[in-house]
């Protein structure tokens, strides 16, 4: 019987690579590993592409592959017949693979060297379970302990009910963190968690609470941006990582590649995981309430498989419920909502001198003269609290690098405040007479420059 | 173009992916279980188990040309052979050892990614197919910048 994708869900979770084959125009056929295969829906799986290989070569020429992929659990292979769709470089899809290889990406010290290029997307033509890839099991050595039976609703329940009191009795942010943490805990199963707090510049963040660790890992800093931990506070997403041991390996061997390739200078210093140093699977989410990013919940577990859908819905509900608690217990007292000013996101922008381009929260913004035009504005703003400024002043900064005439700078502006509208909508630039305009913030704005995207 | 040391590496037991393709181009692929590389003479046998191999050696019957991954679970090094298919047949009992040698090196290096081994000693591994193929090319597979950069070049460049 030809089973369904989402039975097989298991098979996608990265802990037994998937092997992928192709052939190009030239009949030639090439099979290699792959380093994610990511469920996408019923009828539809998407392959990450970091590097335009052979792969993504053939494919490009004839669009048909065979993907074999592996029960974790029981070993059991099921083969894919796929067409190649299309290959999309942003969007929900693309964010959730690149989240992931970004955090495998820091963890190994290869922030900006190796990130994915394209989620690429591809029709399951067909199903077919490998038939008789295994032997049947033996009936005395084969045998295992039953499985455990699973949790059930009531239970889940009961342990939001706790977690949720917890949190609304909780008299200080210590009781409150604790209390959570050990609720789910014992009643959930979740043995290893930490909660990290953003600290007030907006540049890291700090354990303020942990369960399983017996008390290491407290005071622990870690850098907005940085592993698993930094790059869901960075971009704001939830990130399941299964399979830890997997991905790593994967990215010391791109490292160890990049090394020999002579581009050992692009390479940061591997960065530890922040827990367990054997996690096999960690679900890290940002802890946000309203817009405002108060800190991030990461669990963990030695068991691959642990975490599934279920666990990220339901952490999600938890996790908003920590952030609310912990942004209550934050606000002066005696006022129902926080100071407008604690209220302001952050956003953190970086200038990277030799590619002239600005980057916010890690994401690309904008280049060339608007990104000069617009690390000018932010500099003088920060140094010197100025908010208002001339476009004729701009025309005679020679390190913007306008021409000396025809020099486009209001189409230049227009392209900025639209880059700022898409991606920081807290920054604007508004007009207030001919020739002037302001800088109005609504956020927090950190500003660090760097040489090159591949730099720290 | 197989020195002592990539011979020895193609023999160590790691991860053997075969691929192949039909007339009209389907690409597809399996698992080989076990390698012999042939002193000197720039070939090599690989295992394919009968039991799930089927589908590859219809594809081999209409076109004779093989991609072979050979790569190490515990730090993805990974070497690509291409070559043209000289011989299919049925693996002799003599044979046998190097195929139950694999079994036993491929339990032990997915143990490292978590899986039990008495699951993967239950692999179907005999009676196997010997696939004689003739190394044309051996390329550089390890993940990262430069992977599928040849490793040597056949003398004489021969053609399918």
């Amino acid at each position: 019987m030809t089973p369904r994708l989402e039975a097989i869900a298991n098979c996608f979770q990265g802990v037994v690579p998937s092997i992928i084959a192709t052939c190009g125009r030239d009949g030639e056929p090439n099979v290699t590993y792959i380093s994610q295969v990511y469920l996408v829906d019923a009828d539809h799986v998407a392959l990450s592409c970091q590097f335009f290989n052979k792969t993504r070569r053939n494919v490009a020429e004839n669009p048909y592959a065979t993907v074999l992929v592996y029960d974790p659990l029981t070993f059991e292979a099921y083969k894919l017949r796929l067409r190649f769709v299309r290959a999309e470089t942003e969007g929900p899809l693309f964010d959730v693979m690149a989240d992931r290889i970004q955090a495998i990406a820091s963890h190994t010290g290869m922030t900006g060297v190796f990130r994915l290029l394209s989620a690429d997307v591809y029709d399951v033509l067909a199903l077919e379970p490998v038939e008789g890839f295994l032997l049947p099991p033996d009936p005395v050595l084969d045998a295992s302990p039953d499985a455990e039976l699973p949790a059930g609703p009531l239970t889940e329940i009961r342990g939001l009910q706790v977690v949720s009191e917890r949190i609304s009795r909780a008299r200080d942010l210590g009781g409150l963190l604790a209390g959570t943490l050990e609720a789910l805990d014992e009643l959930l199963g979740f043995s290893h968690a930490m909660v990290f707090l953003m600290d007030d510049a907006g540049v890291a963040l700090e354990v303020a609470a942990e369960r399983g660790y017996g008390g290491h890992g407290l005071g622990t800093r870690v850098g907005v941006g940085a592993g698993t931990v930094g790059t869901v506070a960075a971009r704001r997403h939830m990130i399941r990582l299964v399979g830890v041991g997997t991905g790593l390996r994967y990215g010391r061997a791109i490292r160890g590649r990049v090394a020999e390739c002579g581009d050992e200078a692009k390479l940061a210093p591997e960065l530890p995981l922040p827990g367990l140093p054997d996690a096999q699977a960690q679900l890290v989410m940002p802890l946000l309430a309203g817009e405002r990013l108060v800190g991030v919940l990461a669990v963990e577990s030695r068991d691959p498989l642990c975490f599934d859908e279920w666990d990220e819905a339901f952490l999600q509900i938890v996790g908003n419920q920590i952030a609310l608690g912990i942004d209550r217990m934050r606000a002066p007292s005696g006022q129902a909502a926080p100071a407008p000013r604690d209220a302001l996101p952050t956003r953190s922008f970086v200038y990277f001198r030799n590619d002239d381009c600005v980057f916010v929260d890690g994401e690309y913004l904008v280049r060339n003269v608007p990104a000069k035009i617009l690390w000018k504005l932010l500099g003088l703003h920060a140094r010197e609290g100025r908010s208002e400024f001339t476009n004729r002043e701009l025309r005679l900064d020679p390190t913007l690098g306008l021409p000396a005439v025809k020099d486009n700078l209001e189409s230049r502006l227009i392209l900025l405040r639209r880059r700022l509208a898409e991606k920081c909508p807290e920054v604007r630039l508004v007009p207030v007479r001919r020739g002037r305009f302001a800088l109005e913030l609504a956020a927090r704005v950190t500003l660090e420059e760097r040489d090159s995207a591949g730099s720290r | 173009m197989l020195s002592p040391d990539l011979a020895e590496f193609l023999e160590s037991g790691v991860s053997i992916l075969v691929g192949t393709r039909g007339d009209r181009f389907a690409p597809d692929c399996m698992r080989a279980l076990g390698a012999r590389v042939e002193p000197g003479l720039g070939e090599l046998t690989v295992y394919l188990p009968e039991a799930v191999a089927e589908s590859n050696l219809a594809n081999l019957r209409d076109v004779p040309r093989a991609a072979i991954c050979f790569s190490r679970p515990q730090d993805h090094r990974s070497i690509q052979i291409k070559g043209t298919v000289l011989e299919v047949r049925e693996a002799r009992e003599d044979e046998r050892a190097v195929v139950e040698r694999y079994r036993g090196a491929l339990a032990a290096s997915l143990g490292v990614l978590g899986l039990p081994p008495r699951i993967v000693f239950r692999v179907a591994h005999w009676p196997c197919r010997a696939l004689r193929v003739r190394v044309e090319s051996v390329f550089v597979q390890t993940p990262g910048p430069g992977a599928g950069a040849p490793l040597a070049r056949p003398e004489g460049e021969a053609a399918p």
